[in-house]
């Protein structure tokens, strides 16, 4: 059970049912799987289409979504966040079907103005660990959008 | 069967007035013990077998939790030093699953596979996580989509999960800190008339809440269960033979299940701020006969202060959003005469031993022995969750 994979908590790049994801950030661009018939976006990425058993495709979001929750962590849960507390981590719901939401980190903000359903915009930044060093994985992260 | 888009409930046959729990065991909860879930388990095995008055040899069906092995036959045969054949299930133990056990139990028995079953759940999280082998966590952490899309953002664990649900919950029904810290404290109170609960001997006051540290805001210490080491059994078997032995018997009047179609993903869970509950509790009601009205007493596995005004609601005690307010009213309080809960002091006071001390409360309170006692208490519920799976177990005094 325990996770022996030495670059935890970074996300495992070479897991090729989620590789095109980083792929995709590393690109500037966010990657979220579709159903190839029904059109409707399905997250967290299945095998098939959880509704027709169709297969799935990945597809370029806009990455302009809502605030849909966040909590300000401030224990370090892992020891890998212990030199990154505080942190906003978030919920956020893609502007493209609200019901898909995306987990990431909110920068560039103080979580004192953040308010529940306020746009986010997507940004991409490295990130990186002080257990794991040497090494970082370009992801999408968000910010209050531009007004 | 009830379907809608996030969640299904189970459609189970009557077993009304069919089984009963004839006896109940316990050991002692505590913080770090160093005990292992196996000695844990046979103590709660003993305990509740000298409480039914039966002998380790008319135990002759096993249930236990496939997600927590530790006490399965092999174990029972070495502590008790017998051989016989045991019927066994892995679909029995803690969390929702001791909600459901006594109809899985109901089915072995009415099929003659069992006649006395006892349920057992140990759990060693304390000690384990002190060896860094253990604890909630480590189970999402291991799957392929938290691991990688939600964990290195932060999104983990548990405490950061429902401090994002209870931020949400408390955006859409304008809950205040008081109404989660009411929970806290009156679950504390219960405690603190409960010998045994790891927090007997300390109190919480409501300014102690609001002045707690934020383990993820909004999400404070109180909000959130401690771990702990300990465990609990329960006997059941058929009402018939359950009327000739030792104790009172508590016969089991509704047995409910429901899931969540995204499983154990709370950030992809259509409906953020409920509970599978919705989906379970219909049917074990509707079985029994009764309704949220007839309910004595309520136990819910509670591991965070949301988890409880989630399920209260999803179980239509009240509206979605009041449930804080029967806190705040202490119309949760054991002696309310409303709607006493978690009487033992629930996970968050009492003890993470993942609700089957919530179970043996229930049957203590029907028995009339409970030591925060529900005055003329005939109808319990137990309301069981693990985030995909939600039971509810309706059990009432011998009519």
């Amino acid at each position: 059970m325990a996770i022996t994979r030495e670059t935890f908590p970074l996300p495992d790049v070479s897991n090729p049912f989620l590789a095109p994801f980083f792929d995709g950030a590393a690109k500037g661009e966010l990657l979220i799987t579709r159903c190839r018939l029904c059109d409707v976006l399905v997250w967290y990425p299945e095998e098939s289409c959880p509704t027709c058993s169709n297969d799935l495709e990945w597809v370029q979001v806009s990455g302009r979504a809502t605030l849909f929750s966040w909590a300000v962590v401030r224990r370090p849960f892992l020891p890998a966040f212990e030199d990154m507390v505080p942190f906003v981590t978030a919920l956020v719901a893609l502007d493209e079907d609200p019901h898909v939401r995306l987990c990431s980190f909110i920068v560039d903000v103080d979580p004192e103005p953040l308010s529940i359903d306020s746009p986010v915009e997507v940004v991409f930044r490295p990130l990186q660990f002080a257990t794991v060093p040497g090494q970082f994985v370009i992801v999408p992260m968000f910010k209050p959008a531009e007004m | 069967m009830t379907r809608s888009a996030w969640g299904h409930a189970v459609s189970l046959d009557d077993i009304n007035g069919k089984v009963a729990i004839v006896g109940i065991g316990e050991t002692e909860y505590t913080k770090v013990s160093g005990r292992s879930v196996t000695e844990i388990g046979a103590k709660a095995a003993e305990r509740a077998i000298e409480d039914a008055g039966l002998q380790p040899t008319d135990i002759d069906g096993l249930a236990y939790s496939g997600a927590f092995p530790g006490f399965g036959v092999p174990e029972f045969h070495d502590h008790f030093g017998t051989s016989h054949d045991m019927w066994t299930t892995p679909w029995g133990g803690g969390m929702a699953w001791a909600g459901t056990v006594p109809y899985v139990a109901a089915r072995a028995i009415a099929n003659r596979e069992a006649s006395y079953i006892l349920n057992v759940f140990g759990v060693a999280w304390a000690s384990e996580r002190a060896q860094m082998t253990g604890g909630p966590g480590e189970v999402h952490a291991t799957q392929t989509a938290k691991q990688n899309l939600e964990v290195p953002f932060g999104w983990f664990p548990q405490p950061v999960y429902f401090a994002t649900i209870m931020r949400r919950y408390m955006h859409e029904h304008s809950t205040s800190r008081e109404e989660f810290g009411a929970l806290a404290v009156t679950l504390r109170e219960h405690a603190n008339l409960t010998p045994g609960s790891v927090f007997h001997a300390k109190s919480l006051t409501m300014q102690q809440y609001l002045d707690a540290p934020m383990l993820a805001d909004p999400l404070c210490l109180y909000d959130s269960c401690p771990i702990s080491d300990g465990g609990g059994a329960f006997i059941v078997t058929s009402a018939e033979r359950a009327r000739d032995l030792k104790q009172a018997p508590v016969i089991v009047l509704g047995v409910g299940e429901g899931y969540s179609a995204t499983g154990t993903n709370w950030s992809q869970q259509r409906e953020f701020t409920k509970t599978p509950q919705i989906f379970s509790s219909p049917g074990a009601f509707a079985m029994a006969g009764l309704g949220p009205s007839d309910v004595d007493v309520l136990c819910c596995y509670d591991p965070f202060t949301v988890v409880s005004l989630m399920q209260i609601e999803d179980m239509r005690f009240c509206e979605p959003g009041e449930a804080g307010q029967l806190a705040l009213q202490g119309h949760l309080r054991f002696d309310s005469g409303r709607l006493p809960y978690n009487t033992h002091g629930g996970l968050l006071s009492h003890a993470y031993v993942l609700g089957i001390a919530h179970c043996i409360e229930l049957v203590k309170q029907l028995r009339g022995s409970a030591s925060a006692q529900v005055e003329d208490c005939r109808v319990g519920v137990y309301g069981g969750y693990t985030g995909h799976m939600a039971s509810t177990l309706v059990l009432g005094t011998d009519r």
